[in-house]
């Protein structure tokens, strides 16, 4: 039943949503490789794009927006764009899982956890319902939830942290291998926070999954991710190991970013934060650096070139600065 | 189950409390609004030249009416007559008890009303769901204006509209009344066809007034669905196409049930223009009727007859919202 982990390979993906102003780009020629059995996540201010990329995953990305370029490879799946009617359906939810932010009401209100789980199987033309069940009992189980009583329950009778769970059992209980986590700590207390984290690394572990998080937090990141991707202006201008990352920044918006957490010890005031605004669909720039305005290392060159992805020992920086620098 | 039983009982009593309330509401009221039936037929009878005490005499026998004690004792012996379901006798209907005369209007009411709102819902959802479901195209522009038209024009127009049409321009349909006097009453070809055919008009009339409500409160609730969290939920999990319809119809019919059974209460005494146009002697030309000829008994009891409708489609909806979404139902388990 249990298979390898399956590797992801996004690549050249470009997103545009349909405006008055014509297509404009939520994402732009993105490439990641998502590695077997990885925790990778991705952090980016609201309007980065980060959300469209994770539901580029499955290629479900919502009119008006639509995938205009670039692929996404799955092992054992291929090319997500590629996907059509049945055969997408049939991809979502028993390869790829999908777990929604936790403030969302992800559950139908009028049927208990049991039946959705039940309509989910009858879905993807699972034979052995009691064996799903059964399989969703243990997951609930497994992350300290009474399953029987959370698939007897409607959602209003749970609580933030337990739908979470929930929607993490119904992401996992189709024995999904990749799973995409988008804000999966958001609105939920610190507490709960910590627990769901925990819940996800081990049972990344141990189902041996290919996980992607998006978040908005840099602890989150901090807390589970193996690899690290920062995203701005629907661009990705870093990524590589976490630790080294956060550690040692490259990329002047990673830097300001890690530069504006206030520390726990220390003057508040050393936190700053990074001057400007984030570019909208419609502020950011159509060619050249997405990052130039709010940026301190800003040369001509940016105003007209895009910075490439360059692959730099373990870590991607797309910056002129830091290319030049290190040719230096 | 034990809840909802005991969510009945509650709503029962509280019913009961509620049309007690408006019975003796309504029977001051009436009794205050000035004139005195049985004073103007004497007033008559002595214009015609009758002696005043004879003509007191011949309106008694005429009405059967024994107007006794005060307005107090007046209100015991309605309130009494209430628990036997007795509400009196008629003046204008030669001394018949109101309950009789509520009854036989009221099947020329309740009959096409429900006829009329049942199928004007039973449409305007599907084509809500289609309005919604193709509201970026050609298909739901066409029905969202229907709608907006429809829901636009009094019930009285359509109602005058559909008479002229087809009763008098293109003469194929009857407008003079609920059946045609040629057959038997009884349960005969000759007379349900007539029935039938009689109740196109009114029925369409009713249908047509109501339907532009339900397309539109239908399409806005279906809109409001689809944006749900849940429904793209579902989509990312690969459920199968029926499965979603299902999630977005249950819950989007959900609030259009409480309108529809507080518009069946509504109906039943708003149907004035309507069964005049068709000549129906139904509730609402009775109630018209009982005003004019200051027929006390019967005012009170129509009134009544309505208040109840309400209050009884009330509990129906507020029962089966219970049943139906599980929301309502865990809430009053937690209060119990």
């Amino acid at each position: 039943m249990s298979k390898q982990a399956p590797g992801v390979r996004i690549d050249g993906l470009t997103v545009v949503y349909k405006t008055t102003a014509g297509e404009l780009p939520a994402v732009r020629d993105v490439s990641l490789t998502l590695e077997p059995g990885s925790i990778t996540g991705i952090v980016g201010e609201s309007g980065s794009g980060k959300s469209t990329l994770a539901l580029s995953l499955l290629n479900a990305v919502q009119p008006p927006g639509r995938i205009s370029a670039g692929s996404v490879e799955i092992d054992g799946l291929g090319d997500v764009v590629g996907l059509r009617g049945e055969q997408l359906r049939k991809a979502r939810g028993k390869h790829i899982g999908y777990v929604f932010q936790a403030a969302q009401n992800s559950l139908n209100p009028l049927k208990t956890v049991g039946k959705q789980l039940l309509d989910l199987g009858r879905s993807h033309g699972v034979e052995d319902l009691r064996g799903l069940v059964r399989e969703a009992r243990e997951l609930l189980g497994r992350m300290g939830l009474d399953g029987a009583r959370v698939l007897d329950s409607h959602q209003h009778e749970l609580s933030g942290g337990m739908r979470q769970r929930v929607g993490i059992m119904l992401a996992l209980v189709l024995n999904a291998h990749v799973v995409v986590l988008d804000e999966p700590t958001t609105a939920l207390d610190m507490i709960t926070q910590a627990n769901i984290l925990k819940i996800v690394r081990e049972v990344h572990a141990e189902r041996g999954l290919t996980t992607l998080v998006i978040t908005h937090d840099i602890g989150v990141v901090a807390e589970v991710a193996d690899r690290l991707a920062v995203m701005y202006g629907g661009r990705l201008v870093e990524q590589g190991p976490t630790r080294e990352v956060l550690g040692s920044p490259r990329h002047p918006y990673t830097k300001g970013l890690i530069r504006a957490i206030p520390r726990l010890v220390g003057d508040i005031d050393e936190a700053q934060a990074l001057p400007g605004r984030p570019p909208t669909l419609a502020t950011v720039p159509k060619q050249g650096c997405v990052f130039r305005e709010r940026c301190a290392l800003r040369m001509d060159v940016c105003d007209d070139v895009d910075p490439e992805a360059v692959l730099q020992g373990t870590r991607t920086v797309a910056c002129h600065a830091v290319t030049v620098k290190e040719h230096a | 189950m034990t809840v909802i039983a005991r969510r009945l009982a509650g709503h029962l009593a509280r019913g009961v409390v509620m049309i007690l309330v408006v019975a003796t509401i309504s029977f001051f009221i009436v009794r205050s609004i000035p004139g005195d039936p049985v004073a103007a037929n004497v007033q008559k009878l002595i214009e015609q030249g009758m002696a005043p005490e004879a003509a007191e005499q011949a309106t008694r026998v005429l009405y059967g009416f024994q107007p006794k004690g005060t307005l107090w004792q007046q209100y015991v012996d309605y309130m009494g007559g209430l628990l036997t379901f007795d509400l009196g006798q008629s003046v204008t209907h030669a001394g018949a008890p109101v309950t009789d005369v509520l009854a036989d209007a009221a099947k020329w009411t309740v009959l096409p009303v429900l006829a009329g709102t049942l199928l004007s819902f039973l449409v305007g959802i599907v084509m809500g769901v289609y309005a919604a479901i193709r509201r970026s195209g050609k298909l739901g522009d066409v029905l969202a204006i229907s709608g907006s038209l429809l829901h636009g024009v009094p019930q009285y127009v359509l109602g005058l509209l559909l008479s002229a049409i087809f009763a008098t321009l293109i003469p194929i349909l009857p407008a003079d009344g609920p059946v045609d006097i040629l057959f038997e009453p009884g349960f005969n070809a000759g007379y349900i066809g007539s029935l039938v055919e009689h109740a196109v008009l009114p029925v369409a009339t009713y249908a047509l007034a109501a339907y532009g409500g339900w397309i539109l409160a239908m399409k806005s609730s279906v809109v409001t669905v689809l944006g749900d969290d849940f429904i793209l939920a579902a989509e990312l999990r690969g459920m199968k196409r029926s499965i979603i319809f299902r999630y977005i119809a249950r819950n989007a019919i959900l609030p259009l049930f409480t309108i529809l059974a507080l518009s069946l209460g509504l109906l039943l005494g708003g149907a004035v223009f309507i069964e005049r146009i068709f000549n129906y002697p139904g509730l609402g030309l009775l109630l018209i009727e009982s005003i004019t000829m200051r027929d006390y008994a019967l005012m009170g009891g129509a009134f009544l007859l309505i208040t109840m409708a309400i209050i009884v489609a009330n509990i129906v909806a507020d029962l089966f919202y219970s049943v139906i979404d599980p929301r309502v139902r865990s809430g009053e388990e937690v209060s119990a």
